[in-house]
C-alpha cells in the first residue's frame, strides 16, 4: 500500500510565484532554463558519485489543447523523500524571511532545485514530479498546485534513477509548448551541454544539441572551422556574422568565441554577451565579463569559475571576474594583433565598421595603437581619411581639441592647404596627442584657432601705414568686445574677416554670458574669476586685405563709417561662427541693420534729388 | 562634413558618450544652439548636463559657469525647473569652489550661507550645510573650524540630498590626513577598504589617499596592493588627477620607475585640467618624483604629450622638475594669500 499524504505549504505559494515572476525571472519562458538547470545539476551530482556516467535529458510533448503536456526527464541523481521535504522547507523558510532572502541567498542544490521547479507555475497549473534517488529508497511522486496544496506519496513501482517532471500547460502559455519553440529554446539554453538533449513530439525524435562543437573545449580549434563556427554563432545569437576571434584564459576554465558584429554599434549600446556557466546558459546580457572597449563583438562565453548573482544574469564583481575580464580582453587584443600582422584586409574591414571601438582600445593601449594606427579614420582638412594616408603627406599633423575649434578654422586652413585634423570627436584628440609616443618619426601639434594666423601673409609696412587710421578706429570700436583688429592677407579671398577666439577668451565670453543671467552673488564670483584670466584673453578679428570690401572699409575717407562697418563685420563673424551673442552685441546688430537701411534709403533719395 | 546639427541630435549624441571632453563639447554646442535659437528650457537642460559632465571630467570652471546661468534662470522662474537636480549640482559647485584662488574667503562664506539658506527653504536636512562647511574649512586649512563642523554634521540626520556615506567617510578620512594622524586615517578608511561603503568614486579616491599613511606606518605590502588596485580603477580618467599625484608621491619612495609610468600616462590629463588645485598637486609630486628618478636613471628622456607646452630638453630631469615645481609653488602662493595661512604651501613641502 502506497503512503499518500496531503499537505499544505505553510506559505502563500501564489505570492511566492508572484515574487519569482516579477523579480527573479525576466519572462515565463525561463521555466525551461530552470528545468534544464535542475536536470544538469542532478546529472553533475550523479557523475561525481559515478565517474564515467553518461547523462541524458529527454523532453517529450504529448496531447493537444487542454491535454497538452510536457515531460522533462533526466537520469541524474534523483531525490529521496527527505530531499523533497528539504526543498519544500527551504521554500517555506525563504518566504518567511521575505523575498530578498529568496533572491539573495546562497542556496543548496536542493534549495535551488525547489525554487527552479516553482517557476513552472508560470506556465502550468499542476506540476507532477516523479523521482527515484540513485542512493536508493522508494520512488516518490510530488504533485503541487499554485494554491499551495501538494501531495507526496511513495510509488509502488521502482523507477530507474532520475527525475521526470510533467507540466500541463495553461491556456495562455500554449505557445511555450509548441514543438518548434521548445526545440529552439532547448538549443538556446542547452547548446553547449556535454550530453544529449532529445526532444520527442508527434512521433519524431531529435537530438537538439547533436552538433556539440569540438572547439568548445579548445577554442583555438575554431580557427580551422570557420563556416561551422559562424553558423553555430548565427543560430545561437540570431545574427549573421562574418568574422570571429577565439578567446581563452590561461587557466582554460573560461573560453569563448567573440563574434564581430556585422554592423556599427553605438558606444552606449547594451553589451549582450551570452554566457554559459558550466555549459548551461546563465546570462544573455552579461555586461561585465569583457572590458568596456569590446563593444564591437558579441560573445559566446563558457566558464566554470565565476559566481553568478541571484538573478543569474550577471556575475559578482570580484577579483576573479576582474582577472577573467582582463584575460579575455588580452585574448581579443591578441586576435586583433594577429590580424594586423597577417591579415590586414580582414582587420581593415573590421576597423571600417568598428572604428570607435578600436580607438577606445588604442587610447588605453599604446602597443595596440602602434599596430593599427594607420587604418584609423579621422576627419581632416583633406577629407575623411585613414591616419596612415594623412601621415604619408609627410608633414606636421595639426589637430584641434574640439569640434568648435575645428569649425572656426577649417575653411581657412583648407584654403591654405594646412593639414588639420578634427580632434573634437571622442578619443581623437587623445589619439593625436599620444601618436608620437606610439609611433616613431611623427610630429603632431595642437592647433588653436588663433594660431592659424601663422600662415597668414603680412601686409607691407607701407600698406600698414595706409591703414593706420582705419585700424585705430577699428580697434577702438572693438575694444568693448575685448577684441582687436588685425590686417592680414589670407585665402579664401571672398572671406572678408575671420574671427578667432583663444580658449581663454572663449571662457571669458561664457563667463560674461552667465554673469548676465545669474544671481548677484554668483555674478560677483564669476567677476572675481574673470579677473584671474589673463588679459591675453583678447579675441582677434582678422581683416582680409585680399578682400575687396575690406579694401574699401580700410580706405574709405568717411571716418564715421569705419567703426560701424567694423562692428557689423564683427557681429556678422559671430553669427557665421554660430556664437551666442551677449546683449551688447545684439544691440550692435539691431542698430547696425537699421542704420544701414537708413543710409541706403537716404542715398537713394539724395540721388533722386540730384537728378 | 560636419553640418549644423539641431539641439535634439546634439543631445542624443552627447547622451551616447561617456564623460569626457568630447561629450562636453557636444553639450556646449547644444547649449549654444539653444541660446542662439532662444530655446530657454533646452538651454537649461543642456547646462544641467554640462554641470555634471564638467564636474566629473576636470572642468570645474565650465561647471561653475553653467551652474551660475542655471541658478539665475531658476530664481526668475522657479516653477519652471526642478529644484532637486539644481540643488544637488550646487553641492558639486561648493565642493570645487575653493580650488579657485581668485574666489575670496568672504565670497566662499557668502556662497555657503546662500547654499544653506536654499537647502533650508526646500526643507532639506541641515546636514549638507554643515558637511560642506566642514569641507570648505578643510580646504581653507582652518582645521579648528573644520573640526567643529565635523562634530556638528555627524549628529544630524541624513536625507536624500546628503552626500552618500562613502563620500562622507572619505572626507572624514581626509580630515585625519590633514591632522597628520595616520592611525586615525586608517581607522576611518576601514569601512571603505573593506568594501562596506562604495560609490562611483569610492574606493577609487581612497585607495590612493591611504598610500602615504600606510607607508609612514611601514605597512608597505598593504600599500602596494592598494596602489595597484587603485591605479587600475583610475587609470586614464581625468577625474582623478589628484589621485595620480598621491600615487606618484608614494611611488617616488617605493618604486620610482613605476611612478614614471604613472607620470607619463597621466600628464596629458593633468596638463589639460581646469582645477588649479589638482593640477598644482600633480605638478608638485611630479617634481619630487623626477628628482628621485634623476638619481636612479640619469639621462632618462621623459615622454611628454604632444600638446605639452614645455620647451626645454626632456632629458634634463632636474630642469623639468624645476619647471613643475615652479608652477606648483606659484599656485600655492595664491592659495596661501587667499586663505591667510601657509596651509597649501605646507602640503607641497613633503616629509
Amino acid at each position: 500500500m502506497a503512503a499518500s499524504n496531503e499537505y499544505r505549504f505553510q506559505v502563500n505559494l501564489s505570492g511566492m510565484i508572484q515574487i519569482l515572476s516579477n523579480h527573479l525571472y525576466s519572462s515565463p519562458k525561463v521555466f525551461l532554463r530552470e528545468l534544464m538547470q535542475n536536470a544538469t545539476d542532478a546529472i553533475t551530482a550523479r557523475s561525481e558519485a559515478e565517474p564515467g556516467f553518461q547523462g541524458e535529458v529527454r523532453v517529450e510533448l504529448t496531447g493537444i489543447g487542454e491535454q497538452l503536456t510536457m515531460m522533462v526527464e533526466d537520469n541524474g541523481i534523483g531525490l529521496t523523500e527527505a530531499d523533497i521535504h528539504e526543498f519544500l522547507a527551504m521554500i517555506g523558510q525563504s518566504s518567511k524571511r521575505g523575498q530578498q532572502a529568496l533572491l539573495d541567498g546562497e542556496t543548496s542544490f536542493i534549495g535551488r532545485f525547489g525554487i527552479g521547479l516553482l517557476s513552472c507555475f508560470m506556465v502550468s497549473n499542476e506540476i507532477v514530479m516523479l523521482t527515484q534517488s540513485a542512493k536508493g529508497g522508494p520512488s516518490m511522486e510530488w504533485r503541487g498546485k499554485p494554491d499551495g496544496t501538494y501531495t507526496i506519496r511513495q510509488l509502488e513501482t521502482q523507477l530507474s534513477p532520475g527525475t521526470k517532471v510533467y507540466l500541463r500547460c495553461t491556456p495562455d502559455a500554449a505557445h511555450y509548448f509548441e514543438p518548434e519553440y521548445v526545440k529552439e529554446a532547448l538549443f538556446y539554453y542547452g547548446a553547449l551541454l556535454p550530453y544529449p538533449v532529445t526532444l520527442r513530439s508527434e512521433g519524431v525524435q531529435d537530438i537538439v544539441n547533436a552538433d556539440s562543437p569540438v572547439w568548445l573545449t579548445q577554442p583555438e580549434l575554431a580557427k580551422g572551422r570557420k563556416a561551422e563556427v559562424l553558423a553555430f554563432g548565427g543560430r545561437l545569437l540570431g545574427e549573421t556574422f562574418e568574422d570571429f576571434i577565439p578567446l581563452t584564459t590561461a587557466s582554460g576554465r573560461t573560453g569563448g568565441i567573440a563574434f564581430v558584429l556585422p554592423h556599427a554599434v553605438n558606444l552606449n549600446a547594451k553589451r549582450s554577451h551570452r554566457v554559459y556557466l558550466k555549459r548551461m546558459l546563465i546570462s544573455e546580457k552579461a555586461e561585465n565579463i569583457l572590458p568596456d572597449w569590446a563593444f564591437f563583438v558579441k560573445c559566446l562565453i563558457w566558464t566554470d569559475e565565476l559566481q553568478p548573482t541571484a538573478s543569474r544574469e550577471h556575475f559578482y564583481e570580484n577579483e576573479k571576474l576582474e582577472e577573467v575580464r582582463s584575460e579575455l580582453g588580452d585574448a581579443l587584443r591578441q586576435g586583433l594583433s594577429d590580424m594586423a600582422e597577417n591579415q590586414t584586409e580582414r582587420l581593415k574591414k573590421l576597423i571600417r565598421l568598428h572604428a570607435l571601438s578600436m580607438k577606445a582600445l588604442a587610447v588605453q593601449d599604446q602597443d595596440f595603437y602602434a599596430m593599427i594606427y594607420r587604418w584609423l579614420p579621422f576627419e581632416s582638412t583633406r577629407g575623411h581619411r585613414e591616419l596612415g594616408e594623412l601621415m604619408a603627406e609627410g608633414e606636421t599633423l595639426y589637430f584641434t581639441t574640439t569640434v568648435d575649434e575645428y569649425r572656426q578654422i577649417h575653411h581657412v586652413a583648407s584654403a591654405q592647404s594646412l593639414l588639420v585634423i578634427n580632434g573634437g570627436y571622442i578619443y581623437d584628440n587623445d589619439l593625436m596627442a599620444t601618436l608620437p609616443l606610439a609611433v616613431q618619426n611623427v610630429h603632431t601639434e595642437r592647433l588653436q584657432p588663433d594660431q592659424v594666423s601663422l600662415s597668414f601673409t603680412d601686409v607691407s609696412p607701407a600698406q600698414r601705414n595706409d591703414y593706420y587710421d582705419a585700424l585705430r578706429l577699428a580697434d577702438s570700436a572693438l575694444q568693448r568686445f575685448r577684441c582687436r583688429a588685425e590686417v592680414k592677407g589670407f585665402k579664401p579671398e571672398d572671406l572678408p574677416v575671420l574671427f578667432t577666439l583663444s580658449q581663454e577668451s572663449s571662457t571669458l565670453r561664457a563667463l560674461e554670458k552667465a554673469s548676465e543671467e545669474s544671481t548677484e552673488l554668483f555674478s560677483s564670483v564669476l567677476g572675481s574669476l574673470s579677473s584671474g584670466i589673463s588679459s591675453a584673453g583678447y579675441s582677434t578679428l582678422y581683416l582680409n586685405v585680399n578682400n575687396p570690401i575690406i579694401q574699401r572699409v580700410l580706405t574709405t575717407p568717411d571716418s564715421q563709417m569705419t567703426p560701424i562697418a567694423i562692428e557689423m563685420l564683427y557681429v556678422n563673424a559671430l553669427m557665421m561662427g554660430h556664437y551666442a551673442m551677449n546683449r551688447q552685441e545684439l544691440e550692435v546688430l539691431n542698430q547696425g541693420i537699421v542704420r544701414f537701411i537708413d543710409w541706403g534709403l537716404r542715398a537713394n533719395t539724395d540721388r533722386k534729388g540730384d537728378a | 562634413m560636419n553640418t549644423e546639427m539641431d539641439f535634439e541630435e546634439l543631445m542624443d549624441e552627447a547622451y551616447g558618450l561617456p564623460n569626457g571632453t568630447a561629450k562636453l563639447g557636444m553639450l556646449e554646442e547644444a547649449a549654444r544652439v539653444a541660446d542662439v535659437n532662444g530655446m530657454e528650457e533646452e538651454a537649461y537642460e543642456a547646462r544641467s548636463e554640462i554641470v555634471e559632465t564638467a564636474t566629473f571630467c576636470g572642468y570645474p570652471m565650465k561647471a561653475l559657469i553653467a551652474f551660475s546661468w542655471q541658478l539665475g534662470k531658476f530664481d526668475q522662474q522657479p516653477e519652471r525647473y526642478d529644484e532637486e537636480t539644481l540643488m544637488w549640482s550646487y553641492k558639486w559647485i561648493l565642493g570645487e569652489l575653493s580650488s579657485f584662488p581668485e574666489v575670496s574667503r568672504d565670497k566662499m562664506m557668502e556662497l555657503l550661507e546662500d547654499f544653506g539658506r536654499r537647502f533650508k527653504s526646500f526643507g532639506y536636512s541641515d546636514r549638507s550645510y554643515w558637511y560642506y562647511r566642514f569641507r570648505i574649512f578643510m580646504d581653507l586649512g582652518d582645521l579648528e573650524e573644520a573640526g567643529s563642523s565635523y562634530a556638528k554634521f555627524r549628529t544630524m540626520d541624513r536625507d536624500f540630498m546628503s552626500d552618500c556615506e562613502a563620500c562622507e567617510q572619505d572626507e572624514i578620512m581626509r580630515y585625519w590626513i590633514l591632522k597628520g594622524d595616520d592611525e586615525q586615517v586608517l581607522e576611518a578608511a576601514k569601512p571603505i577598504l573593506k568594501g562596506r561603503m562604495s560609490c562611483a568614486e569610492i574606493p577609487h579616491l581612497t585607495l590612493s589617499e591611504v598610500l602615504m599613511p600606510l607607508y609612514r606606518l611601514g605597512r608597505i605590502e598593504e600599500a602596494n596592493k592598494h596602489q595597484q588596485k587603485g591605479y587600475r580603477m583610475i587609470k586614464g580618467q581625468n577625474d582623478f588627477v589628484q589621485s595620480f599625484a598621491e600615487q606618484m608621491d608614494y611611488l617616488a619612495r617605493t618604486n620610482p620607475s613605476k611612478g614614471i609610468d604613472v607620470l607619463e600616462e597621466s600628464l596629458v590629463l593633468a596638463a589639460d585640467h581646469e582645477d588649479p588645485f589638482a593640477k598644482m598637486m600633480f605638478y608638485a609630486r611630479a617634481a619630487q618624483l623626477l628628482r628621485r628618478w634623476a638619481e636612479e636613471s640619469p639621462g632618462y628622456r621623459l615622454r611628454l604629450p604632444a600638446s605639452f607646452p614645455y620647451e626645454g630638453d626632456p632629458g634634463d630631469l632636474h630642469a623639468m622638475a624645476d619647471y613643475f615645481e615652479g608652477y606648483a609653488k606659484a599656485a600655492a602662493e595664491k592659495y596661501d594669500q587667499r586663505n591667510g595661512n601657509h596651509h597649501v604651501s605646507s602640503l607641497l613641502a613633503n616629509v
